[in-house]
């Protein structure tokens, strides 16, 4: 009886400390519950399969011009209609799933590197470093993020790595003042005085106590820098700075598509859906990994 | 009795955009082993400060700190190490003084662990078991994080992580000033059977001054960063002689209906402390405030061990 | 014509609050009566979450809607249901009738609005006054709370914690309410200013004539302010009464514990005496009596069903069933 009782609370601790907030495990048990994230893992992952996959299942080349399919309407042939070349819409916006998700990750990744250590740094050291950081962000943030990009692309030039390069500077405020302010909020807590008074290092008190709790609104932000740089990269191309012709970037497809959208709109119907779905599927995913990150949340 | 903690004319200013904060000015006081000095006063008149620049968590701007003798006013790092062994400090809100990304577990072995004593197998386990029982933390428990529980037992924790080194003196910074009446009690209680058990020494800087009179054996009260009397517990109670005292003391509301005592309202409110002129500082909201006043008033013993910082105490009074 | 027969001013029934948190319901009122007469102060007195500011704020009918999952009972009101109220008519009702004291100064005040002119809306809204008629009111009203009215240009930053608290006070007794509903007044405030605030209160009280609930947790406030207590936990009243009663002869072991947890400034005693345990979960309430997992003297009869709040004199009740042991 006695050892019974013993060996399921064992079993129950067992349970809890492998679903600690913060482990993998509990996150993904998170994200997997919750059917908006659901929804928007699948989504992602449908994309990005069909995208690895699309030179083996499509019988067209994305950039094979045929005269005779010029402007054609979605039909079972061409399932998403064809462009004003001829190329098959279907074959291009899953290639240009590559240019559209690469830019965004890529970027955000930078960008989100470069912020957070910046502002780990001026936030909790603060000082004469915190304060030139700080005027030089604000003359950054002077400018709106997408101008911002077309500046620097315009300054470096069209193509799909300085595309990268442009956004993920012009993403560098944001993560470095989000991450500043989570310092900075983190550092006046009591928690980090009883570190301290424990005699805790100055790194102990840095990489224990301080940025796991100013790290996750970060790891959301990602989630959504993603999809927002993505956007961003579409608006480039768009513009004509980013990912050039032919290469079927989702933005550079509605950019070409503008001129017959009253007559055609597939052509921009089809690259406007996926951007659409690839952001909202990302957001979803941001919105659930903030609440599993979250230990108060923890149900 | 020895004196295990002496703090001599301390003083801990901030810069502020208005000018310098003087929240520490001047104070000195010392504790014996084994006792509880209550530090009383309102927001704002730097008794937090003090508690914090006591156990090195600020630094003192100028003044001595001396422990069992020792100058330790500004330790090297092996001294600071050796000290913060020595001197613990409980916080007043439960909610924001733990980590709330760490289990109990975490939050109590984690002072253990740095002093590096507990590597044996299973040492660090055990030792932690023990000051988990102390404070009367269920076990169950220990993999819970700090918003799963409710404010008395976070205190606890609290408690337990300052006790895990064994320290001497344990700075209390209103422990229980955010718990409700019946937890309150049971974390007061805790406390002073803690201290009968370990010979623990308590500065316990407070608001509530019928707290003080249970758990204290001596006072001193503060205002805006002075201290303006100092004296045994029950000797305050029975006699206050410093004008702020007497209106502290009567403006502290009492369940005994039948003896509503008379309210001395004061004046205004308390000021800041920042650029004070040199004169007594509660003299713009005291009754017998006049120009005797207005220069340094230091602090002076009127009977045995009971010290007055007031020019006109006699007169008031009707001392001689 | 009932009005001029008795002379009380609310009386609550039954009142029953849940709310919904997490897909479970949370029982925060479990069927609370209470009357306050004219001109009378009644203390709410319990701990955090014991369900009193949930009663205060269902009178006023402000409980956040999306939150809530029912609400029932009657709240009469000089002799009109408010439960049963249009909402106008509730706006009609609310800082006109009935108004409102919140905990914390700081919140309670827009700080980019002069304190004379938040005053003044009031007055306006509820006294069809002209603009600067009710400038002036509100001129007085800061008088009458102890600022001069050359401050009443002033914005809230300007003002000290209890200052603020006065303004707080002006604007709640501008239009002199029959009730007023003061939760936590002083707990923010230190205990000279506190001595202050509570001094005011009562002064204006005794002037204005205005009935009052006062909601704390601190039964020295109650001492010194009030004229009847009730004690409640885990959203029912456990035991009320006169102040005289309560507090001389406390007779349920919830009271008498909290009198006994209460360290005391005029006398020492070595050790207190807690009450054991924590307060039950409103989501999951025990049967029967909700004290009776802390209670020392409580049997299996206490855990069974409802025990219902008896009367041990006119001016006392009690919901225990061992009050004579």
């Amino acid at each position: 009886m006695m050892s019974d009782k013993k060996k399921m609370s064992a079993g129950a601790e067992e349970l809890h400390e492998s679903l600690q907030p913060g482990s993998f495990k509990y996150i993904w048990r998170h994200l997997s519950h919750d059917s908006g994230a659901v929804v928007g893992m699948l989504c992602i992952a449908a994309i990005l399969i069909i995208c690895v996959l699309s030179p083996y299942i499509f019988k067209y080349d994305y950039s094979k011009i045929s005269m005779i399919d010029k402007n054609a309407l979605p039909s079972k042939e061409h399932w998403f209609g064809c462009d004003e070349l001829g190329r098959d819409i279907m074959v291009r916006v899953f290639y240009g799933a590559r240019y559209t998700l690469s830019i965004g990750v890529l970027s955000t990744a930078i960008s989100a590197s470069v912020g957070v250590a910046l502002g780990s740094i001026a936030g909790y050291f603060g000082g004469r470093f915190d304060s030139i950081l700080m005027r030089a962000l604000d003359i950054l943030q002077a400018f709106p993020q997408l101008v911002l990009a077309t500046l620097v692309s315009a300054v470096l030039g069209p193509g799909l790595d300085k595309c990268i390069i442009a956004l993920a500077i012009s993403g560098i405020p944001g993560f470095a003042r989000m991450m500043r302010a989570n310092i900075l909020n983190v550092r006046g807590q009591e928690y980090i005085e009883a570190a301290k008074s424990i005699d805790c290092s100055t790194a102990r008190i840095i990489t224990k106590h301080v940025i796991p709790n100013a790290i996750s609104p970060i790891i959301v932000s990602v989630c959504m820098g993603i999809a927002s740089s993505g956007l961003n990269a579409s608006a480039l191309s768009f513009l004509g700075l980013g990912v050039q012709p032919p290469e079927p970037e989702w933005g550079a497809m509605l950019s070409s598509a503008r001129n017959l959208i009253r007559q055609y709109p597939h052509m921009a119907i089809f690259p406007g859906l996926f951007i659409m779905i690839t952001v909202i599927s990302l957001n979803l995913i941001g919105d659930s990994l903030r609440d599993a990150l979250d230990p108060k949340l923890k149900d | 009795m020895s004196t295990l903690i002496e703090v001599k004319n301390l003083k801990k200013y901030f810069r502020s955009p208005r000018g310098t904060v003087h929240a520490v000015d001047n104070v000195s006081f010392n504790i014996e082993e084994g006792k509880t000095l209550g530090l009383v006063g309102e927001s704002g008149c730097g008794k937090s400060t003090l508690g914090r620049t006591i156990i090195h968590l600020l630094d003192p701007t100028d003044g001595q700190i001396f422990y069992r003798g020792e100058d330790v006013t500004h330790p090297d790092k092996a001294k600071l190490s050796e000290l913060r062994h020595e001197m613990q400090i409980i916080f007043q809100d439960p909610y924001s003084s733990l980590n709330p990304r760490k289990t109990l577990k975490e939050t109590i072995e984690e002072p253990l662990i740095l002093s590096g004593k507990f590597t044996a197998p299973g040492a660090l386990e055990a030792e932690s078991t023990r000051i988990m029982d102390l404070v009367g933390i269920e076990k169950r428990l220990r993999m819970s994080y700090p918003h799963e529980l409710d404010g008395g037992r976070r205190q606890r924790v609290g408690i337990a992580r300052a006790l895990a080194l064994n320290p001497k003196l344990v700075v209390c910074d209103e422990p229980v000033s955010a718990l409700d009446v019946s937890i309150q009690a049971q974390i007061l209680n805790l406390l002073m059977d803690l201290q009968d058990e370990y010979k623990l020494t308590y500065l316990f800087v407070t608001h509530n001054l019928s707290v003080v009179r249970h758990i204290s054996h001596n006072i001193v009260v503060m205002y805006l960063g002075q201290i303006v009397e100092m004296c045994p517990t029950d000797e305050l109670f029975e006699h206050q002689y410093h004008p702020y005292s007497k209106a502290l003391l009567s403006a502290v509301p009492t369940v005994d209906i039948h003896n509503q005592k008379e309210r001395i309202i004061m004046k205004g409110e308390i000021t800041s402390p920042i650029d004070p002129k040199p004169e007594c500082r509660f003299a713009q909201r005291c009754p017998y405030a006049c120009e005797r006043c207005l220069h340094e008033i230091p602090l002076r013993e009127i009977r045995p061990g009971h010290f007055v910082a007031c020019d006109r105490c006699e007169e008031i009074n009707g001392l001689e | 014509m009932e009005n001029e027969k008795n002379n009380k001013l609310l009386e609550i029934k039954d009142l029953e609050v849940r709310y919904r948190s997490g897909g479970r319901s949370v029982h925060a009122v479990n069927g609370v009566s209470l009357s306050v007469d004219r001109g009378e102060i009644l203390g709410l007195v319990g701990e955090t979450g014991a369900g009193k500011t949930t009663i205060a704020k269902s009178i006023l009918r402000i409980l956040p809607d999306h939150a809530i999952q029912s609400v029932s009972g009657e709240i009469i009101f000089d002799g009109e249901d408010l439960l049963k109220a249009k909402n106008n008519r509730m706006t009609a009702i609310r800082g006109y009738k009935i108004s409102m004291i919140f905990q914390d100064p700081m919140t309670a005040l827009n700080p980019i609005m002069p304190v004379n002119k938040q005053i003044a809306e009031g007055i306006a809204l509820h006294m069809g006054v002209s603009k600067r008629e009710a400038i002036e009111r509100a001129n007085k009203m800061l008088e009458t709370v102890g600022i001069s009215s050359d401050r009443g240009g002033e914005y809230p930053h300007q003002f000290s914690g209890g200052m603020k608290q006065r303004v707080v006070i002006a604007m709640a007794l501008a239009c002199r309410p029959d009730l007023l509903l003061a939760d936590e007044p002083t707990t923010a405030l230190d205990v000279t200013i506190q001595a202050q605030v509570l001094e005011l209160i009562a002064n204006l009280q005794k002037e204005l004539h205005t009935a009052m609930i006062l909601i704390t947790h601190d039964l020295g406030v109650v001492a010194g302010v009030c004229d009847k207590v009730a004690v409640v936990y885990a959203g029912e009243i456990l035991e009320s009464g006169t102040k005289e009663e309560i507090f001389d002869h406390p007779k349920h072991p919830y009271t008498k514990g909290l009198f006994g947890a209460l360290p005391d400034l005029s006398k020492k005693v070595s050790r207190l005496s807690p009450i054991d345990g924590l307060p039950p979960d409103p989501t999951n309430l025990p049967p029967g009596c909700p004290f009776a997992p802390r209670c020392p003297k409580a049997t299996d009869e206490c855990r069974q069903g409802a025990i219902a709040l008896e009367a041990l004199n006119p001016d006392h009740l009690c919901r225990c069933i061992h009050i004579d042991e």
